[in-house]
Parts: structure tokens; sequence; C-alpha cells
């Protein structure tokens, strides 16, 4: 059976396409060295228009009369009041623009101008280098660095230098956390149920929050933020995996970028923070089966944000607690305590096993 | 049956979800088509395959782990047609259901004619209606316009005017669309579908065929009395199916290999559903319900009308939708009241996240099923606004998904499934534990003997007749007696009160004589015409009747509430 991953690795090889969800402009060369912000591609998308159906307003027999009345063309940029249409002769009757915009089409006698739109960038979302363009698209985008992959964000990007406090990183964020050294740096806290501090947090100009696990009340809230927010576990209050939490412990100060998308398993796009380092990563491994020895995190019913280490697949179905049966295996968790798990409910957090060791210290 | 059976005997049937891909063996045993055995893998279709061919491969290895028959050779390929050993099968179908929600815009020119019946065809595929705009929509065109161009359509529905009826407004309103299409990035256009006025159809296809795919279709208005949606809807199918199998990957290379074309699920799913409604009481008609991962589906049929309508609601990432706050107050009339709305809001977040996921203690379990109920009921109430069932006496109820099969007793399946449709009249209800509706609905276009057949077998678990009495009376007070005589002629009394429910041992397809004795004005049927006795069928819970009124009235205070629902499981033989 094919295991449900999340890749938490201290040093890999990582390479990203970073496009525009339309045909766009890439603003970027190959070869060329980026930073999380920098942005790789944009593009305008149109948001509001004007229609002005000159064959209507003017009560002609025919759109192709209307036409003739036109003397512009798609591309023109007008004002607000110009005229689009005039019939001409003693009483002239003009039709003017409701305001200023380009001219995007005329047909059927009616005139359509583009009033607004809005840039969509794509940014890096990463230090790295440029080794492909995508045309109109954007690039992909290689590093070598630490991977910490999320379960869920608020759907912004940002950089910043990574802040680690004593106090919220084993607990709740709360607003008298938000202090002033705080601007521009990547915040790491256990939980957050508190939409205060994450306003605080907006208020105070933070490049991001890493957060264990967030509150589903105050979803809202942080879908609202200007900054990225990255929630590594998912909903309640289990707070930061140990393993998560020492890897960002140890990078303390480094530049981290947190893309906080939502998770797509359909494109297989998910939240996760990168920490480009200056040593060469090998690349990770996309599928794995479960198996004795895998790291392990419990996302759901039992023991849910636990870690801990398969010691067997159980063969065959096993009856769970409430009378259920399903796959399960033997863990055994950081505690010492062993329990059946079901693997539906486990999550292979995938590492290299020179970074494992002690994971109570330092948190 | 004694009717022959075509030479092919054995078909494999696979259904790819949104969670689980399942692998169901039929094969001809005595002359007739039977369930053999069914094997269920994690879909393959996202992360990290984005490839069916995994999860479809898995569950034939596990329908071969269970009924030791080879289907596959030594390099993987199923081995069709079967061989004279027995190995492999004759036939082999699919149906789908993975593919993402697709946004629809819908235009039509009256709203309750054919803007009505163009959304009723939007209902019926994966979709969401995310704008709408008939000629009576008051906002101007340009901000029309714009709200087509937010919603990032993948699909416009476009009807409006009979055959040789209206045309101008037609003409102006696909005016409005080629407006939209052209601003649109050419990669980034919605595809059209057109059912209105036929003789403006060859103007239509070749005004957008230069910007869009466009197909035209049967108009769903032909006259302003007559609604057919049927071949509309054969047509869509085609087409959304053709969109999603360029982003569906593998569904290509295994399309070759079946003897019927690939459909969606639920095209199956209202196939078999059309076939029961005429076989049942004209008077009242058939329900099937299927809970799915991100969506479920609902269908409706009697013997001269059939509905079918796909929703937003499931059990794995499509809970999200019951986990705003708006639902949660709702939600958790169904829980004891030992959780808070803040941890059924978490609980139901984290599932959406890992949409395979177990609950494995009784209090996750409790809350899961709770989420089911709610969603019954949230089906129920769209079939009811868009006005889908004539009324709520179903005979039979059908229901699948597996959030019901992970139910521990068939009681906690009947009673989810009582709180979340709570039908009136007498009605089966009828549990598709292996969730193969589907295809049945696509076996039967290659032999319409398979799904009749199978549908007849033991495949299905009929869980109870189910008698809804309806009354007045106060709490606690007699509002029915009755007597159920066995075939042997031994019998069984019971007086039942308002607000029980209570279930008479009947075994599963052996049939029974109820003789009711209403009292205090208990209503079971619209006409009383049960004072004779009549037939009733057993079911795994026997015979059930349901005095606890309609709509059920859940009392706000948890203590109290947990003390009826333990009455409730322990009136059914619960624990």
């Amino acid at each position: 059976m094919h295991a449900q991953m999340t890749h938490v690795h201290p040093l890999v090889f990582i390479r990203r396409n970073r496009t525009l969800p339309v045909p766009g402009v890439v603003t970027v060369r190959t070869g060329q060295k980026v930073s999380p912000m920098d942005v790789i591609a944009e593009v305008e998308i149109p948001t509001r228009h004007y229609l002005v159906d000159v064959y209507r307003s003017l009560g002609l027999k025919t759109p192709a009369d209307a036409e003739k009345l036109i003397d512009r063309k798609p591309g023109d940029l007008l004002q607000k009041n110009d005229i689009i249409a005039e019939t001409g002769g003693m009483f002239s009757r003009v039709i003017r623009t409701p305001g200023p915009g380009k001219i995007v089409s005329i047909s059927g006698g009616r005139v359509l101008i583009e009033a607004e739109s809005r840039k969509v960038t794509k940014t890096a979302g990463m230090s790295g280098l440029v080794t492909e363009i995508i045309e109109e698209r954007g690039a992909v985008v290689e590093t070598s660095g630490t991977l910490i992959q999320g379960v869920w964000g608020n759907m912004q990007s940002g950089s910043g230098g990574l802040v680690i406090q004593q106090e919220t990183v084993d607990g709740e964020l709360l607003p008298s956390a938000i202090g002033l050294n705080v601007r521009r740096a990547v915040l790491v806290a256990g939980f957050c149920k508190s939409p205060e501090a994450l306003q605080a947090a907006a208020a105070a100009e933070v490049s991001g929050i890493i957060l264990g696990t967030i509150s589903a009340s105050i979803l809202p809230v942080a879908e609202a933020q200007p900054y990225p927010i990255i929630v590594l576990g998912g909903f309640g209050r289990f707070g930061l995996d140990p393993i998560s939490k020492k890897l960002l412990i140890s990078s303390s100060g480094r530049e981290a970028a947190v893309n906080a998308v939502k998770w797509d398993r359909l494109t297989g796009e998910r939240p996760e923070i990168i920490i480009s380092l200056p040593s060469d990563g090998e690349p990770y491994p996309v599928e794995v089966e479960y198996e004795a020895g895998q790291i392990v995190r419990v996302h759901a019913s039992d023991h849910l944000g636990k870690v801990g280490t398969v010691q067997k697949i159980i063969p065959g179905l096993t009856r769970l607690p409430n009378g259920l049966r399903a796959n399960a295996a033997a863990v055994k968790f950081e505690d010492g305590e062993m329990s059946v798990v079901p693997l539906a409910n486990l999550d292979v957090l995938h590492m290299t096993s020179e970074f494992l060791g002690p994971t109570d210290e330092g948190g | 049956m004694a009717k022959e059976t075509f030479e092919a005997n054995s078909v494999l049937g696979i259904d790819i979800g949104s969670n689980n891909t399942r692998a169901i063996l039929f094969d001809v045993v005595e002359d007739s088509y039977h369930f053999i055995a069914s094997g269920i893998a994690p879909s393959s279709h996202g992360e990290p395959y984005f490839d069916i061919g995994q999860g479809v491969f898995e569950s034939i290895l596990r329908l071969q782990e269970t009924t030791g028959r080879m289907l596959l050779d030594n390099d993987g390929n199923l081995l069709i047609p079967s061989r004279v050993g027995g190995e492999g099968v004759d036939r082999f179908v699919v149906t789908i259901s993975c593919s993402s929600f697709l946004k629809i815009v819908t235009f039509g020119l009256l709203n309750d004619v054919s803007l009505s019946a163009v959304n009723k065809l939007a209902y019926s595929i994966y979709g969401k209606v995310v704008e709408s705009i008939g000629i009576n929509d008051r906002r101007p065109q340009s901000v029309q316009l714009d709200a087509v161009l937010a919603a990032e359509p993948d699909l416009i529905l476009f009807a409006g005017g009979t055959d040789d009826g209206a045309s101008r407004s037609i003409l102006r309103m696909s005016g409005l669309i080629a407006n939209i299409l052209e601003i649109m990035h050419p990669a980034r256009r919605p595809r059209i579908l057109y059912c209105g006025n036929a003789k403006l159809g060859k103007r239509i296809s070749d005004g957008f065929s230069r910007l869009t795919q466009v197909k035209v279709t049967r108009n769903i208005h032909p006259t302003i009395d007559d609604e057919v949606l049927e071949p509309a809807l054969k047509d869509l199918d085609e087409m959304v199916l053709d969109m999603q199998q360029k982003k569906l990957g593998g569904l290509d290379r295994m399309a070759p290999l079946c003897s019927t074309p690939p459909i969606h699920s639920n095209q199956g799913f209202h196939d078999v559903i059309r076939f029961l409604g005429r076989q049942y009481d004209p008077a009242k008609g058939v329900l099937a319900i299927d809970i799915g991962g991100t969506h479920s589906v609902a269908a409706y049929a009697n013997h001269n009308f059939s509905t079918l309508h796909t929703l937003g609601y499931g059990l794995g990432t499509g809970i999200s939708s019951i986990a705003e706050k708006s639902e949660i107050k709702n939600l958790m009339m169904w829980l004891d009241g030992t959780r808070s709305e803040e941890e059924v809001m978490d609980y139901l977040w984290q599932r959406s996240l890992y949409p395979n996921s177990i609950a494995s203690n009784q209090s996750d379990l409790d809350l899961e099923l709770a989420a089911t109920r709610h969603i019954l009921r949230l089906i129920m109430n769209d079939l009811d606004l868009r006005g889908a069932l004539p009324s709520n006496r179903f005979e039979p109820i059908l229901i699948s998904g597996s959030a019901l099969n992970r139910t521990i007793t068939p009681e906690q399946s009947l009673l989810v499934i009582l709180d979340g449709v709570q039908p009136l009249g007498i009605c089966p209800l009828i549990l598709d534990k292996h969730g193969m509706l589907p295809l049945l609905g696509a076996a039967g276009r290659l032999d319409p003997l398979l799904p009749v057949q199978v549908l007849e077998s033991t495949a299905f678990t009929n869980l109870a007749s189910v008698i809804n009495a309806v009354s007045n009376a106060k709490p606690g007070s007699v509002i029915m007696q009755a007597r159920l005589v066995y075939a042997n002629g031994s019998y069984i009394d019971a007086e039942i009160k308002q607000g029980s429910i209570i279930s008479l041992p009947l075994a599963s397809g052996e049939a029974g004589e109820l003789q009711l004795k209403m009292l205090r004005r208990t209503v079971i049927e619209e006409v009383n015409i049960y004072n004779e006795p009549f037939m009733v069928r057993g079911g795994v819970c026997g015979v059930v009747i349901d005095a606890r009124g309609r709509p059920l009235r859940l009392p706000e205070n948890a203590e109290k509430r947990r003390e009826l629902f333990h009455n409730w499981k322990f009136m059914l033989g619960g624990k």
C-alpha cells in the first residue's frame, strides 16, 4: 500500500515549477539567480469592463450601421467622456465612454472597453537558480536546502529570517508574543487560536508565520492576512511535531521562504517551507510503501499529532478499539507507548535518518 | 430468472472515485449474473502518481487475493477475454467520479423555463453552477460579463427559446458570451453546450467555433410546456468526459480495453435508478443517495420521471463545506454534547486534509456518523429546494458510500439513514455496501440482464422495511398497535409509543403480514389504506416502525439528546 508522505528534510535537492495560472510574460532567463520574492512571470488579468451598445443606444437599423459610426479601433486608449461614435449632421448624437479604458473589441455594434485589470505575479518562492523557461507561463527553479511540507496555507507567499521564541514554539501564539523584533521575520509557533495574534502580526509587518496547528475557527482571519501562514500538522491544538520543530530550531536565523498555497492533491502542489543552503542535496523519493522503521506522524483520531516509528505492518485487517477493521501498523511513539494505528491515519515523515536523534532537546 | 445470458460471462467493473478505486467482479452462476467479490485501493489520479493505473492495479490485485482468480498476467496486464482455465474476464467496464468539480455558467431566457431547465442539466454533472444569467437579470451586461470572467468557468450551458421561437434575445445573449470568450485567453476559454432554439443551432455553432469548442444538442425546451433533458444530458456527459479524459492520467490508456466507453459514475448510478423506478410502486419513487469523498449523488425515479443531482457534500475533501460555522450548529445537534464546536470544526477540517483517514475510537466514529446524517439532511433540503422530489415517500431507498460501510452494526446504518433522510410512509431501506450501483449501470449498457439479476441477488444489504408513523400525540402515548404474523402462523405483538422506534424481528428476505391498528390519528401514508393487513419483507434489522415524528425534533439540551440517542439505539437492539 503506497504511503501518505510529508517531506521533512534537512538537506535535499528541490526543483519546482513556478507558473502562472494563465499565459503571461516570463521575466527571468535561464541561469538567472533568484530570491524568493523575485517575480518569475506576470500577467494582467482584466477585471472590469464597459460594454457600450452603440447600435441600440442610437436606435440604428443594423449593427453594421453602428460600426460605420464608430470611429475607434481595438487597442485605443480612451479617457472618460471621449466620443466613441457620432451620427454627424446638424443634430448629431454622440456616444461617449463611461470611464477611462482600452478598447478590447468592436462587434455587433457594441464596443467592449477594459476599465480595470489586476496584475497576477508568480514569484520564485525560494532562493535558487532558474534552470528552464516554461514559455508564457514561468520557469523551473532549483536549489538545495531544507524542505518542510505543510498541510494548509492562506494563499500568500513571503520570506524572512526565521525567529524562534522559546515560549511560542512549544505553545500558543498570543498577541503578547508579537514584539518589535518580528518585523520582516518568519515566526514559529506551536498553535494558534487567537485572531488578535494574527492581526497583531500583520500590524508588526511579519514576513510569515509557521504554525504546528491552527484552530479552524480562525481560518477566515488567517485567510485575510497579507502575509503567509503555513500550518504543518493540521487543525486543533496538538502543535508542532518534534521533528519539524527540531529542524526549524536548528535553522533559526536563516532566510526561510514560505509558500502558503492550498494543498491540492490533483496537482501535487503543497504548502511548504524552503530554506536554501550552500550545500548540494540529493533528490528525495516521491513514493514509498509503508514499512517497518519509518518515522510516522498520526494525522487522525487516536494519537493525533504524535510521532513514532513503525515497528511492523500487521498483515490482514486489524480490529480497532471501536470495532472497525482496517489495515494497520504497530507504532512505537516517542514516549515509549506502543499502539496499533490504521495505515490510513499515518503520514510517513520522509527524512534522512542521520538527522534523527533525541527530539526533546532544544524544544 | 431462467433467461439466457450472453456468451461472455464475467464482467470486471472498475469505479474510480475521488478517494478509492473499486474493482468488482460479476460472473454467471447457475444461469444468472452474481456479484462475486470486490477489491478496494486508494485512488491514484492525484499525487504522487497522477495516473489512475496504480489504483486500478492495486484494486484488481486485492480482488485477485479475495477470489483466488487470476485477472492479471505476469506483466500486470488485464487478461481479457477470459482463458480456458478461467483466468481473466470477458468484459471490462469503467466508471469515474474522481474528476475535479467543473465551474459552470448557465445562460437562459426565462427564469422559470429555459434557465431553470438548463440549471437542472448542470446539477446532473460533477460541477457547480457559479453564475447564472437570464433575460430578467437586472445587472448591466458589463457587470454580467465581469461576473462570468471572475467565475472562470470551465463550461457554459446555453439554453433559451422554443424551437422556431425567440431568436433576438438568444442572439443578443450570444453576443455577450462572444465578448466574454474574446477577453479570455484561448487556453482558458470554456467549452459551450448549446441546447436552445434549434433553428439557431448552426448560427450559434458557427459563431462560437472560431473562439472555442462548441456542441449543439437538442433543445431542452422545444415547446413552452415540454422539458426534454435526456438528449442534452447525454451530450453534456460525453462532452465533460472528453474534457476530463485529457486531464485524467491513464484513462486514455484504459479506455480502449473497455467493452463500452467509460462513463461517469453518476450516470451509471442514474441508469440503475431509472430502471428501478419503473419496477416499483408508481405512486412512490425510488430514491438513491451516494455519499462520496468530494461530492454526493442523489437520483430519484418513478414510472415516468427521473432526476439526477450531484452535490458538493462529501466525507473527504467535500466535508469542508459542512465545517463552516453556519453549518456546525446544525451538525452539533446530532452529537451528544461531549465535544465543543471548536473541536468538531477542527476534526472536520482535519478530515478534509486526509480523506482516507479512519475514526479509530467511538467518539470520532460518532462524529463522522453525525456528519453523515447532516450531509443527508442537506441533500434532502437541496432536493426539496430544487423541486426534485414529487413526495417524501419512497420505495425503496438505496444508500451507498463508504461512511455507511464504516458503521459497526446494521442498526447504526439504519439510524443514520432514517435520521438523515426522514422518509414518510412505508419504505424498504437498502444498503449498497460494495458501492456497485454505478458499475451496474455501466454493465447494463453491455447487457441489461446483469443489473437486473444482480439487484435480485443478495449483493445488497436489505436493512429493513420501515414504517414511518406520524402523529400529534404526546410523547410516550400509544399511537399504534402492531401484529407481525410470520409464515408459520406465529405472531408478535407490539404497542408503538409516540417518539419511539422499534424493530420487529423478521429475517432478511422473509415475508410476514403486518396488521396495524392506528390510534390517535396516526398516519402512515397520505391515504390511510392500512386498516387491512399487508405484506412486509424482513431485513437484517427486521421490520422497523419509526414513530419518532417528522421532522425529527432534537432537544437543545445535550444531556437530553444523549439520553434520546441512547434510547433509540437501545430500542433497535443496540448497546
